[in-house]
């Protein structure tokens, strides 16, 4: 994908580089083109659903931010921290990412500013545009930005998620951020290479139904403009779109293609998942161990009863923090990819493939997909429902201000949904791990001489992380 | 041999065995090494954000009483899954008497803001066997055998 | 053209909608004085002194912006309410005399929990309350810092109950309030010891008459009174058993001398003082325990409560600091 972005379109085909010309060869199993739906097909098109829509996120995130650095300090009494961190990352992790893979990013209010000085216009691109429109430095390409991001959250999350007014800093060193890149570089940099919930989206994307495909290859093949290429804020060329990760569901494509071949595809869950096919980057499959080791992380400090680590991930910049963040990173730097490393190598030695071990372990990575989109899921309800209660009284008082908007300011102490939580926690991962362990039998078939042996090591892997995750939440 | 034509003739023989071995798993009483039932006492102190001790074990049956005794800014108690929940202001040890009939391991969290942390003060209280884990790590054998085998044809 | 401006106009509806609405809707109801309160070691009380009138209602919406609070106005009996992170306590006081009164935190929140205080000026009409009254320790010249521990103690803890078993005829002039006051229970052991028609008691009964007369100075109403007031004031520092033991007492113990002194002004603390050791115990007074509540301790951390609590409140509370030592129920 990298490569394609390069090259430079004049009326030029790309044929080559040993990609199957029909995305048909490799999809058998039905899918259902949303853009084809009779009634949906017009909000598609439309820009003005797609833009109220972000409209509203955005005067979501300007409150939240307004509650953030003017409300109540009390956490569970502001809207800033109750939403962001409860109803919105939940709403993420059990909704917006396993049934739309990076359907956030097609509503995400964090580019818009950037995205209107780019184009120089509010709805549509107008004539003057502002933007140096540079090249994103290509030592900077992939997601290993994202990956080193999503790590600092981590390291500072216990403050970041518990305090209203760095909550409120945060997002708007984002906007900050997104609009700085949005004036210095083209197209949409800071949600392709930096931001970390752009990130693990993507690589859970390739999970999800959603899909943006051509319909019919050869239409393409004689349409000189490539007028879809040229319009997409993400740099991609729908003809080559192979997965799912990289595109942010912003349907310009759909809109701009004059014969109407761009299909928004709902396929089978993890139907492009196994196939040795499938570009195996190291950086994504990083991402995918950082996201299992900051699942473990998360869950051992914030779920867990050791009241040290909390401490010290909470009292930023002094020695136990240190020691918090030096064993963070060493878990999830060294430990982590080593030991899934070590399972590929032995796998691959057991039996007998002759891969090189650095597209093996890119290539088995997509193992990791079901098992760490699962776990958040998890581990997002062992700590998101017993404050689901706060979710309904801080939208009666969403500043701490003492108001009662809607007369449930103060709801009394929630139903105790324990019992029902572990049993769905333990469900979920048991699902990851039967799903990962497919996508592992997967790549054995898809391999040369691919045997059992190949995969058992990796899914001794998984095995050991779905132990440790069930001992974290319900154990 | 015959046996394993026996088997053959049934189609899905193994889907039909994974799931009497998954209901098996899920369902099938564990015995319990039976411990008489006896007084227990904690001594839980608690401060910003952590319980000492955080993990407290017991016998199923045994009545067990939880003294809180609060040392900065007044905590509180609540057990999941026991619906029970006591405060404590420093200087002022609280106590919550009950019997521990329900077996697992449950948290248990503060219920009186203490500052930033607070959502995340919590302790596990374990009462017996932790059956749900062990079916659990029982069920997670069965779902990587089940994944492989979806894919086999 | 008109749907980009369309479009700009809906983004900025709702953007400054999203601020505006919250904006305006906090001026519609501004009704009262709102003070946030912090633990001292962050701010104590925002704001920390306020102005009313006498007979003019004074509304207040209180809120914390941590932990859990209380606030309650001294040596009154106005009504005492809960500071709750988040949530807003509303309440309204009327004062009826003016005078300087001291607002403070009711529920423990942290080591210097004591010393958030404010202070409500009231003006208007009426007399103020006396003021320079001093305290009893010093209009009898007792000395409360002094430690002179007691060179008799009793051999096991003096009961009351036993003492009225003795069927003693105690003189009359050691029953008095007066007597209770300015005495401590050493002073009047030694003295009911040199009483000729007790001659015949053992040391231990003339104890149990000890106890017996104090346990005649204090109500029941008095000693329960008491105990909740050392349970909610002082048991964090002097703990529950009254041992010098509470859950503050390892962090007051701060070396007077040495690497590790702290000696800045103000900032000295020591262990808190247990109340159940007889040697320092017997040998005050009631005079002298109620100077050191009202006063405080000089570079000991110890609060000064005289804004805080009545002369009732504190005969009250020294009477049951004499349970650590005797026991007073009616039954032994």
């Amino acid at each position: 994908m990298n490569r394609l972005q390069e090259v430079t379109w004049k009326g030029k085909v790309p044929l080559a580089e040993g990609l199957p010309a029909s995305p048909r060869i490799r999809a058998p199993q039905k899918r259902i083109n949303l853009a084809q739906v009779t009634w949906f097909r017009p909000l598609l098109l439309s820009r003005w659903p797609q833009f109220l829509i972000r409209c509203l996120t955005l005067a979501g995130s300007v409150f939240t931010i307004f509650a953030g650095l003017f409300g109540s300090p009390v956490g569970s009494h502001n809207f800033a921290i109750i939403f962001v961190w409860i109803a919105w990352w939940t709403a993420l992790k059990l909704a917006f990412i396993p049934l739309g893979g990076r359907s956030w990013c097609s509503v995400c209010p964090i580019p818009l500013p950037g995205e209107w000085l780019q184009q120089g216009g509010t709805l549509e691109k107008r004539r003057h545009r502002f933007s140096l429109n540079l090249r994103w430095p290509k030592r900077l390409r992939g997601s290993w930005l994202q990956s080193s991001g999503f790590l600092l959250i981590g390291l500072f999350s216990a403050v970041t998620m518990t305090d209203a007014r760095v909550t409120a800093w945060v997002l708007l060193g984002l906007f900050g951020l997104a609009i700085g890149l949005s004036l210095t570089f083209e197209r949409r940099a800071f949600c392709s290479y930096l931001c970390p919930i752009g990130g693990f989206s993507g690589i859970y994307a390739k999970t999800a139904p959603p899909e943006v495909r051509v319909v019919d290859a050869s239409i393409c093949v004689s349409h000189r403009e490539k007028t879809c290429y040229l319009n997409c804020p993400w740099g991609l060329y729908p003809l080559a779109l192979r997965d799912s990760s990289q595109c942010g569901l912003c349907l310009e494509c759909l809109r701009s293609c004059p014969q109407d071949n761009i299909a928004i595809n709902l396929r089978p869950f993890g139907s492009d998942l196994g196939w040795s096919r499938q570009s195996g980057r190291l950086d994504d499959a990083f991402l995918a161990l950082v996201m299992l080791g900051s699942a473990l992380a998360f869950a051992t400090v914030f779920t867990g009863p050791w009241g040290s680590l909390k401490s010290a991930a909470f009292a930023i910049g002094s020695p136990p923090w240190g020691l918090y963040a030096l064993g963070f990173l060493a878990f999830n730097l060294t430990l982590m990819p080593g030991l899934f490393s070590l399972a590929v190598w032995m796998g691959s030695r057991w039996s007998g493939q002759k891969t090189q071990l650095r597209r093996a372990i890119g290539n088995q990575s997509q193992v990791l997909l079901p098992l760490g989109l699962f776990a958040w899921i998890a581990f997002t309800i062992s700590f998101a429902f017993p404050k689901l209660n706060t979710v309904l009284s801080v939208l009666s008082d969403p500043l701490g201000w003492g108001w009662n908007l809607l007369g449930i300011a103060n709801t009394p102490w929630s139903p105790d949904l324990s019992g029902i939580s572990s049993i769905l926690q333990v469900s979920i991962l048991l699902a990851g791990l039967f799903w990962s362990a497919s996508v592992a039998q997967r790549l054995v078939k898809a391999s040369d001489r691919g045997s059992l042996r190949q995969a058992l090591p990796i899914l001794a892997f998984c095995f050991l992380f779905t132990l440790a995750m069930f001992w974290l939440l319900v154990g | 041999m015959m046996h394993k034509s026996l088997c053959r003739g049934i189609p899905g023989w193994r889907w039909i065995v994974l799931a009497s071995l998954a209901l098996l798993i899920t369902v099938l009483p564990i015995p319990a090494n039976a411990k008489a039932p006896q007084a227990r006492t904690f001594h839980v102190q608690a401060s910003r954000f952590s319980y000492r001790p955080a993990v407290l074990t017991a016998n199923p049956g045994d009545r067990v009483t939880i003294e809180l005794k609060a040392t900065d800014v007044v905590h509180g108690l609540a057990i999941d899954g026991y619906n029970l929940e006591t405060t404590s202001d420093p200087g002022q040890t609280a106590r919550l008497t009950f019997v521990a009939d329900r077996r697992g391991s449950f948290r248990f969290r503060c219920t009186v803001t203490c500052g930033n942390m607070h959502p995340f003060m919590i302790g596990r209280l374990q009462v017996g066997r932790n059956d749900l884990l062990w079916r659990a790590a029982g069920l997670a054998i069965l779902a990587a055998a089940a994944g492989v085998w979806k894919e086999r044809k | 053209m008109s749907k980009e401006w369309l479009a700009r106009s809906i983004v900025i509806v709702l953007a400054v909608g999203a601020i505006a609405i919250p904006a305006v809707a906090s001026w519609g109801r501004r009704h009262g004085i709102e003070i946030h309160a912090r633990m001292a070691e962050t701010g104590g009380w925002t704001p920390e002194s306020l102005t009313a009138v006498v007979g003019v209602p004074l509304r207040l919406r209180l809120t914390s912006d941590d932990v859990i609070h209380g606030f309650a106005i001294g040596q009154t009996d106005l009504p005492v309410v809960d500071v709750i992170p988040g949530e807003f306590s509303e309440v309204t006081y009327t004062f009826d005399r003016p005078g300087k009164y001291t607002f403070y935190c009711t529920r423990w929140c942290g080591i210097n929990h004591w010393r958030m205080r404010g202070a409500i000026v009231v003006s208007g009409p009426g007399t103020k309350p006396d003021i320079a009254r001093p305290p009893l320790y010093v209009s009898l010249g007792l000395e409360i810092d002094a430690r002179n521990p007691a060179d008799v103690v009793p051999v096991q803890k003096p009961s009351s109950a036993r003492g009225a078993w003795l069927g003693a005829t105690i003189p009359a002039a050691y029953l008095s309030r007066d007597y209770y006051l300015a005495h401590s229970p050493l002073e009047l052991w030694k003295a009911l010891r040199d009483e000729p028609n007790l001659r015949n008691f053992s040391d231990q009964d003339i104890w149990d008459l000890a106890a017996l007369v104090w346990k005649s100075n204090a109500t029941p109403q008095e000693l329960k009174t008491g105990q909740q007031l050392y349970a909610t004031n002082c048991a964090a520092c002097h703990g529950e058993s009254g041992a010098g033991d509470g859950v503050f007492a390892d962090q007051l113990d701060r070396p007077k001398s040495g690497e590790h002194a702290e000696m800045r002004a103000g900032e000295m603390t020591t262990r808190p003082a247990g109340f159940t050791a007889p040697q320092s115990m017997l040998s005050a007074s009631p005079a002298q325990l109620q100077g050191k509540i009202i006063r405080g301790g000089m570079g000991t951390g110890m609060p000064y409560w005289g804004p805080i609590f009545t002369e009732e409140q504190t005969w009250a509370l020294v009477a049951h600091l004499w349970t650590f030592q005797f026991d007073l129920e009616d039954r032994p």
